[in-house]
């Protein structure tokens, strides 16, 4: 018994080997486009800098609006018990799925000039959200936020309440007992529910070319330059993919060796 | 638990597989909307033949295609619509194309000296371009001078033809359109969508196009002073197998029957 057990599934094996070889391939071609050589120079070239320069600029801040409202929205989720918990969080969770195209179709039908709240903004206050950078940080923020809440709310639900109970019961107050004892206990989750939406911001691209468009310096983030550089400037399209590949690469790195736990 | 999953994901599935039968994307679909059904099986139907085109070409050809068809019902043509030069760059890498009707020559000219096309290009339309504004013109667009000071302005990818004759158009008007305000389509129905659809205040795209999309835009007309010349080619790629019906689609193309389509749809005759 033991010993059939033991033996190498050399079948599952050769698929997985097929598996993995499937999803490296694709790296190891991109890696070989790469004219090392030039690679500084084409990342210093004008649209390259704007490019990336807006990318960390709207990504940095659909992460932190991703955090703003995905945590509280975690907590609910987690801890209130109310009526069509599954379905709000089904709903929420919804940008996970959806292409982002069609989350950008929706985006424009609710935030554009003429849509369901974009027509107060803009015949009240002239706020065009459409072709703004505003409007890259909203199509970001919105394909981002599930995955804070994916990940804060596991975390809540796996951790230990009693310490909560402990120091309510000690006289603490609901603020301080949140701050003091439930972030600390929830800190790896939240560390990578931001990392994972930062990582997701950074290389949105169907949102944000149907909501905000593809205006340089102001709405072409990296993965958008990319795809309109290809055929024009092909160096600079895949210089700018080695930083998008490497930048998630990173992400993973840190929160595989300190948060999920190494295999 | 599982087993209620697996149930459900199963259900969807049937459901969506229901849905494309129901809506005639299935394999029996009676092909009449040439763009459309473009899943034709080779062994029943001969001569089914594939022309890249460039999406300003995307109504006129889609009806073509079906009279072409009604015309050899032996043969069908199917289309691949999309900007010229990433349907240029998708010959060169060796997607199966029968021919290729770009927005311009110098596309049709590379794969020409590339040696990628059998014979010599054809010449089978021009056209112009206009400005198109929101219906109605609220910004009161009259030149190509009042788009340096609207919002944002919409303009083909400078890869794409229809952005370097816009840009042509342009410099001849001696305009500048600030970078920030210039948003850039992939194609050129993108960059009139940006107008009849989205939130750009104006876009410069082919007349065909902007008739195309009736009253979802209002027209400004460029003079001729200002204005270029769109001319469109057609040519047989090397690598057909299929080269005498690709020849029998660009004679029906060049016929009576093919410019009266085009001519209806705003074309001008190539020459």
């Amino acid at each position: 018994m033991s010993r059939r057990g033991r033996r190498t599934p050399w079948f599952a094996i050769a698929i997985a080997a097929v598996g993995f070889a499937f999803i490296t391939l694709p790296l190891v071609g991109l890696i070989q486009q790469v004219s090392w050589g030039s690679l500084v120079d084409d990342l210093r070239t004008p649209e390259a800098r704007a490019a990336l320069r807006l990318s960390l600029v709207c990504s940095v801040w659909a992460a932190a609006l991703a955090m703003a409202f995905g945590v509280p929205l975690a907590w609910v989720l987690a801890r209130v018990e109310f009526r069509g918990r599954a379905v709000a969080r089904a709903l929420v969770l919804l940008p996970l799925v959806v292409p982002p195209v069609v989350g950008g179709v929706g985006l424009f039908y609710a935030f554009g000039r003429n849509g369901l709240i974009g027509q107060y903004l803009w015949d009240w206050f002239g706020i065009q959200l459409t072709f703004s950078t505003a409007g890259v940080v909203m199509a970001e923020t919105f394909v981002a936020l599930p995955f804070v809440v994916i990940t804060v709310e596991a975390a809540l639900r796996g951790m230990d309440r009693r310490y909560e109970e402990a120091a309510t019961t000690l006289g603490a107050r609901r603020s301080t007992v949140f701050r003091r004892v439930t972030v600390p206990l929830i800190a790896p989750g939240l560390v990578a529910g931001a990392a994972l939406a930062w990582a997701r911001a950074l290389g949105e691209f169907g949102a944000t070319i149907t909501f905000a468009g593809n205006i340089q310096g102001r709405t072409q983030t990296t993965p958008l330059a990319v795809y309109l550089l290809l055929e024009s400037k092909p160096e600079i399209a895949i210089g700018l993919s080695i930083v998008l590949l490497t930048v998630c690469v990173a992400v993973l790195a840190v929160l595989r060796d300190r948060w999920l736990g190494a295999g | 638990m599982r087993r209620t999953v697996v149930t459900g994901l199963t259900v969807v599935f049937a459901v969506f597989v229901a849905g494309l039968v129901a809506t005639g994307c299935g394999s029996d679909s009676g092909s009449t909307s040439g763009s459309s059904a473009s899943t034709t099986k080779a062994s029943e139907v001969t001569g089914a033949i594939t022309v890249s085109a460039a999406a300003s070409l995307t109504e006129a050809f889609a009806e073509i295609g079906e009279d072409f068809q009604q015309a050899n019902p032996e043969a069908s043509a199917t289309f691949n619509f999309g900007s010229s030069g990433t349907l240029a760059t998708q010959i060169q890498q060796g997607a199966p194309a029968d021919s290729f009707a770009p927005a311009d020559e110098a596309n049709i000219d590379e794969l020409v000296t590339a040696g990628l096309i059998a014979g010599e290009p054809t010449v089978f339309a021009r056209n112009r371009l206009v400005i198109v504004t929101k219906p109605g013109n609220p910004e009161q667009v009259t030149d190509l001078s009042d788009l340096a000071d609207l919002g944002v302005v919409s303009l083909c990818g400078l890869e794409v033809p229809c952005g370097k004759y816009a840009d042509q158009i342009l410099t001849t008007a001696a305009v500048t359109i600030p970078t920030e305000r210039i948003t850039r389509g992939q194609d050129v129905k993108t960059t009139l969508g940006a107008v009849s659809t989205g939130d750009a205040d104006a876009a410069i795209v082919y007349v065909t196009d902007a008739e195309s999309a009736g009253n979802s835009v209002e027209t400004v007309t460029i003079p001729d002073a200002q204005n270029v010349t769109a001319i469109y080619p057609i040519g047989v790629i090397a690598a057909s197998t299929n080269q005498p019906t690709t020849r029998a689609f660009i004679d029906f193309v060049t016929g009576p029957k093919g410019q009266a389509t085009m001519r209806s749809f705003g074309f001008l005759p190539p020459d």
